[in-house]
């Protein structure tokens, strides 16, 4: 087995493909006859499991003697406990723990380590409605709430920042005393000289914008069962990441990490709010410890929104300097963030969220600034897209603000900024290839952008927007020189099956499906034969899990070597089984031949494999993936850094209601670079995906908040994700890309087609009424009071409805 | 979210019923679709000690048309049945529009046109069409059957004049009548599931251009269904043209107090009165009952 190694050095084959056209997911799409098993549309390897609702997730787990926990939370937002009396919940039958800061750990934990600022259980005070106080293990649910009720906890509330704009105020009160004016994470980056590209241009506009809180809201809630036996704490988690969760519930409660196994069992969605511990895996494992008993415990609805991890909300600043061909020459974003009571992954999304403005687009001189700041509301985290989707809804609103002003189609202002392959940006991200170009190019033709543009009928408009995505991080959450992915393979005795053994985590985005076609690419195998055993800390090796897009690139490449590595051996041993130099044979689908003679079969992988096993013993394969060293060095350098970038350009249809400010998107036309294409029908299915999500963040979804700071909103019926019925008819395609820094020169999709959807819907508002709404989400009654501002500017009458005679009584 | 211990009968007959919550006193409830009640009890907003399940009172499912009454809808008939029933499409297709509005699919599988009447909230979708058409509901208690016009029967948001002791609301009628168009929009967030902003429903008696009479009921903008009369009055006896029908939407605004909520201002939902005012007469002058 060699060293891990960096894919990126790998020498690289492959061909460049021809273009292909894509089109809706479960349409036919041509067949890549340059691979047998990639490229292909191979159903979901858990597809039968997940329909017919065999496949079981982690609520559906069951164990002899079985507990169920749940978690008092605090009705304040920001509240002094003066004391908590659990004795009446420990009378109670069928209750066997009640559990307070006293009983667990007070290490404080998080998963940035920079700023770990979350204890298991409050002790001093609660910072927002749902912050967690007190967990009960009981016989049944039932008894779990009536044990809830009868915990007294005192409160002395206190006064709540719930604005983040006066956060950081001097008289504002303070959440954390480690973090003074409740400044969280502060950034001030500077490249090139900005205010000599100011001076320097002909043209300079500011615009400001404000983004919505959304929730990720996952199909599945949260749920881990925890089981503490013998010093040994095993946990069934829904979670994102079995690594992360594993290791800082080790740290937690001073375990060794090899005393902690986490096994993800089928995740009903993650989207980011699943990657961090939970809660729940450490009040289970207390609990668990204390009664000796499995302990499952789970969010209801209303406390996955409570629990959140969600989308900042986020003001952003943004001033750009262009010449009057609107060629970009410096950017500066000052931004603020609304982090919420803790840090969870924000400071990561803070770096994210003026780092990745650098991607689509060329310039030198960037200057961002930011401040993320503590606010009495839950925490905000990591969200399909992290921090940037909003500053790229800002960015490219700004950018059409500019282009209009200057008298530019927003399509050829793209084009001239647009990022060019083989280039680094102005914070050092070294961007390998990049079809932007093309992607802006194909865009404008598929969605008739020339014949639209300017020639609709009234409250018809067309907007494009572009985004860019990391193809995996740079650098894992906490410091470690642990690669970024590994993987195993084992063949079967006989070489009818063989099993991937990967930490790589299946959140149903379908990472065991491509990573089988992978394998058995690499090995010269067949998918049907391929059988995988995923993200169990204990049966498989370590990943960190699914987040940043990583998973195609990075455990991808792991798995490439790993089957190399089979078929490698494979062919030594038929080589010897033959009589023929190994170097000249070849296997593909489980057929062995000779290279120069394809067509004669001279025996098969199963043959030689079984002969393989009986001579030597399990035919195996291990394969690892560590990225280059990335990045420049400034603060906060690292963050962004990847392999690979995917990019995007995205263009909508809409049409509005004129009266009602109603928003119907017609047509969705999704153009983008993600390198070579594993299966095209899960690819089209992430860019639906995305675009659901970027939709509903855009035009509907947004956690409100009363005046106290409790959340308005957590139901699925008062916070709107959009419907089918709501859906517009999206086009999905793709240019032509090959990444030399992922394996079969794959790069990201998962996340990149959330990115530009809302500048994207927003533009086209802006172009169908020359109103600009500037904040998310884009609802109708938005648009309705943009419209009649406008009307009125024009020297309309607009009617008041405010003012007529009333004919009721209150 | 855990429904909490209750207890559960399902009486075979109407008299049954009646006796029974008669008995067990206010604290017991009636339960129909239960996509109401069994919600709030789960959010511990309702504790009833009792639900009498409406189940087997199969009579009220029926829906049908009596020549000399109208028609007739058993008030246990679901969302659904009432959408696909091609009694209802043929005398009043906007009823069927209606309910095929109302809420989500799931929701219109189980939920009953008697429980989205009896649970009163102000924005529901079915009031405000049947309020237009000039339905009257009638409910049967311990001492007998009694019917009102639905227009009089909310009192304010989830209350009604049905008596808490035993009464069971039966069936919902639509009277004959000369009317040649109907219509209700709603103005919802999303286009399944979601909460009426503003629902507008209208009636209306053409005689060529002319209106003879208008009806236009209001929903979801003040605290029970209101009848828009004013408005009504603007437009009766007159031809119609778009600005007579734009002058009953900005006179309807005056029938209404809508809050500001969640889903919108009161000054947005007072504009999408006048707006739906103006297109619902409009869709019921020149389409029928859609």
């Amino acid at each position: 087995m060699s060293q891990p190694t960096n894919a990126a050095g790998q020498p690289q084959n492959d061909p460049k493909l021809p273009p292909r056209e894509y089109t809706h997911p479960g349409l036919p799409e041509p067949e890549n006859k340059d691979y047998a098993v990639i490229g292909k549309s191979k159903p979901k390897i858990d597809a039968r499991e997940k329909v017919t609702g065999q496949a079981r997730y982690t609520a559906d787990l069951k164990f002899p003697n079985m507990l169920y926990g749940k978690i008092l939370t605090s009705p304040y937002a920001h509240a002094r406990i003066l004391s908590i009396d659990t004795s009446e919940a420990e009378k109670l039958p069928g209750v066997k723990a009640v559990i307070t800061h006293k009983d667990v750990p007070t290490l404080k934990y998080g998963i940035s380590p920079a700023r770990w600022d979350e204890n298991i259980f409050c002790s001093e005070t609660v910072k927002f409605v749902g912050d967690k106080v007190a967990a009960v293990a009981c016989i049944d649910e039932e008894t779990c709430y009536k044990a809830l009720k009868a915990i007294k906890v005192d409160y002395e509330v206190l006064p709540a920042v719930l604005d983040p704009l006066h956060a950081m105020d001097e008289d504002a009160p303070q959440i954390h005393p480690e973090y003074p004016r409740n400044n969280n994470t502060e950034i001030h980056q500077d490249f090139g000289d900005v205010d000599a590209a100011f001076k320097q241009a002909d043209y300079v506009r500011t615009d400001f914008f404000v983004g919505n809180r959304t929730y990720q809201a996952p199909l599945e809630p949260h749920t881990a069962t925890s089981i503490w036996q013998d010093g040994k704490l095993t946990v069934y988690s829904s979670t994102q990441s079995p690594h992360y969760f594993q290791y800082y519930i080790a740290r937690e409660f001073g375990l060794p990490m090899g005393d902690v196994r986490v096994i993800k069992t089928y995740v009903g969605g993650g989207f980011g709010g699943k990657l961090e511990p939970t809660g729940l895996e450490f009040a289970g494992a207390a609990l668990s410890k204390i009664t000796g008993r499995p302990v499952k415990m789970f969010y209801d609805r209303a406390e996955m929104f409570a629990h959140n991890r969600g989308r900042h909300r986020q003001y952003m600043k943004l001033t750009t300097g262009v010449d009057k061909e609107g060629m970009i020459l410096g950017v500066h974003a000052d931004f603020i963030m609304d982090g919420g009571a803790y840090t969870s992954l924000g400071i990561a999304s803070a770096y994210y969220a003026g780092a990745m403005l650098t991607l689509t687009y060329e310039f030198d001189n960037y200057r961002f600034d930011m401040h993320r700041v503590y606010t009495n509301l839950p925490a905000c985290g990591a969200q399909r897209g992290h921090g940037a989707p909003q500053p790229r809804y800002a960015f490219e609103a700004h950018l059409d603000n500019i282009a209009k002003d200057l008298g530019i189609d927003p399509i050829e202002i793209r084009l001239k900024n647009a990022r060019r392959p083989n280039t680094v940006t102005p914070n050092d991200y070294v961007v390998n290839s990049c079809e932007m170009v093309a992607c802006l190019e194909k865009a404008r033709d598929v969605s008739g952008w020339r014949d639209k543009k300017g020639h609709l009928p009234p409250g018809r408009g067309i907007g494009i927007a572009t985004g860019s995505f990391v193809s995996g991080a740079g650098y894992p959450i906490y410091r470690t020189d642990l690669p970024q992915a590994s993987a195993m393979i084992k063949v079967g005795e006989d070489g009818t099956a063989a099993t991937l053994y990967t930490g790589a985590t299946d959140i149903g985005q379908g990472s065991d499906t491509i990573l089988c076609q992978m394998a058995a690419e690499a090995m010269g195998y067949t998918y049907e034969q391929m059988k995988i055993v995923a993200a169990d800390t204990e049966t498989t090796p370590h990943d960190f899990g699914a987040y940043a897009s990583r998973q195609t690139l990075m455990s991808g490449a792991a798995v490439k070597q790993a089957g190399e590595e089979v078929k490698t051996q494979l062919l030594e041993t038929a080589g010897q089984m033959l009589d023929f130099p190994p170097e000249q044979l070849e296997v593909r689908l489980g057929k062995i031949f000779a290279k120069d003679n394809p067509d004669t079969i001279l025996t098969t992988f199963e043959d030689v494999a079984r002969t393989f096993f009986v001579r030597k013993g399990p035919l195996t394969g291990r394969g690892s993936y560590a990225p280059p060293k990335l990045g420049g060095k400034f603060k906060g350098a690292p963050v962004g850094t990847s392999p690979a970038y995917s990019f995007a350009a995205q263009v909508s249809e809409v049409e509005i209601d004129q009266e009602t400010g109603e928003v119907a998107v017609l047509d969705v036309w999704d153009v983008h670079d993600c390198g070579q294409v594993i299966n095209p029908a899960l690819l089209h299915a992430q860019v639906h995906g995305a675009l659901y999500m970027g939709m509903g963040e855009a035009i509907w979804e947004e956690v409100r908040f009363d005046k106290n700071g409790k959340i308005a909103n957590p139901t699925l019926g008062e916070y709107r994700l959009p419907t089918a019925l709501d859906m517009p008819r999206v086009h999905s395609s793709l240019v032509p890309s090959y990444e030399p820094a992922g394996p079969w020169g794959v790069k990201e999709v998962g996340e990149g087609a959330t990115l530009p959807t809302m500048g994207c819907f927003r533009n086209a508002i802006f172009d169908a009424m020359g109103v600009s709404v500037n904040s998310l989400p884009l609802t109708p009654e938005k648009v309705w009071s943009a419209l009649r501002e406008k009307r009125k500017a024009d020297g309309e009458e607009v009617w008041d409805p405010m003012t007529c005679e009333c004919y009721l009584e209150d | 979210m855990y429904l909490p211990d209750f207890d559960y009968y399902a009486p075979e007959s109407l008299a049954e019923a009646t006796a029974l919550l008669v008995e067990l006193g206010p604290a017991a409830k009636p339960l129909a679709g239960g996509t109401d009640i069994l919600v709030k009890m789960k959010n511990g907003l309702a504790s009833p000690s009792a639900l009498v399940s409406l189940k087997n009172l199969t009579e009220l499912r029926d829906i049908r048309w009596e020549p000399g009454r109208g028609l007739v809808i058993g008030a246990l008939a679901t969302h659904n049945q009432i959408r696909d029933s091609e009694v209802v499409q043929q005398h009043f297709l906007s009823i069927s529009q209606a309910a095929h509005q109302l809420a989500n699919n799931q929701i219109r599988n189980r939920g009953t046109i008697g429980g989205n009447l009896v649970n009163a909230i102000p924005s529901a979708d079915l009031p405000p069409i049947l309020i237009a058409l000039g339905a009257s509901v009638t409910m049967v208690g311990p001492d007998g059957a009694r019917t009102v016009p639905l227009e009089s029967f909310f009192t304010g948001p989830s209350c009604c004049v049905i008596e808490p002791e035993g009464e069971i609301l039966t069936e919902i009628v639509i009277p004959e009548q000369d009317t040649t168009g109907s219509t209700y929009i709603k103005f919802g967030l999303r286009k399944s599931g979601a909460l009426a902003v503003v629902g507008v429903a209208t009636a209306v008696t053409m005689d060529g251009d002319v209106i003879r009479k208008a009806r236009i009921c209001l929903g979801a903008v003040y605290k029970v269904p209101v009848l828009a009369e004013e408005a009504a009055k603007v437009i009766e006896g007159k031809t119609w043209s778009d600005e007579l029908l734009e002058q009953a939407g900005r006179t309807a605004v005056g029938c209404c107090l809508p809050i500001s909520d969640i889903r919108g201002s009161d000054e947005y939902r007072r504009d999408l009165v006048r707006v739906f005012t103006r297109r619902a007469l409009k869709r019921a002058i020149t389409q029928g009952h859609v």
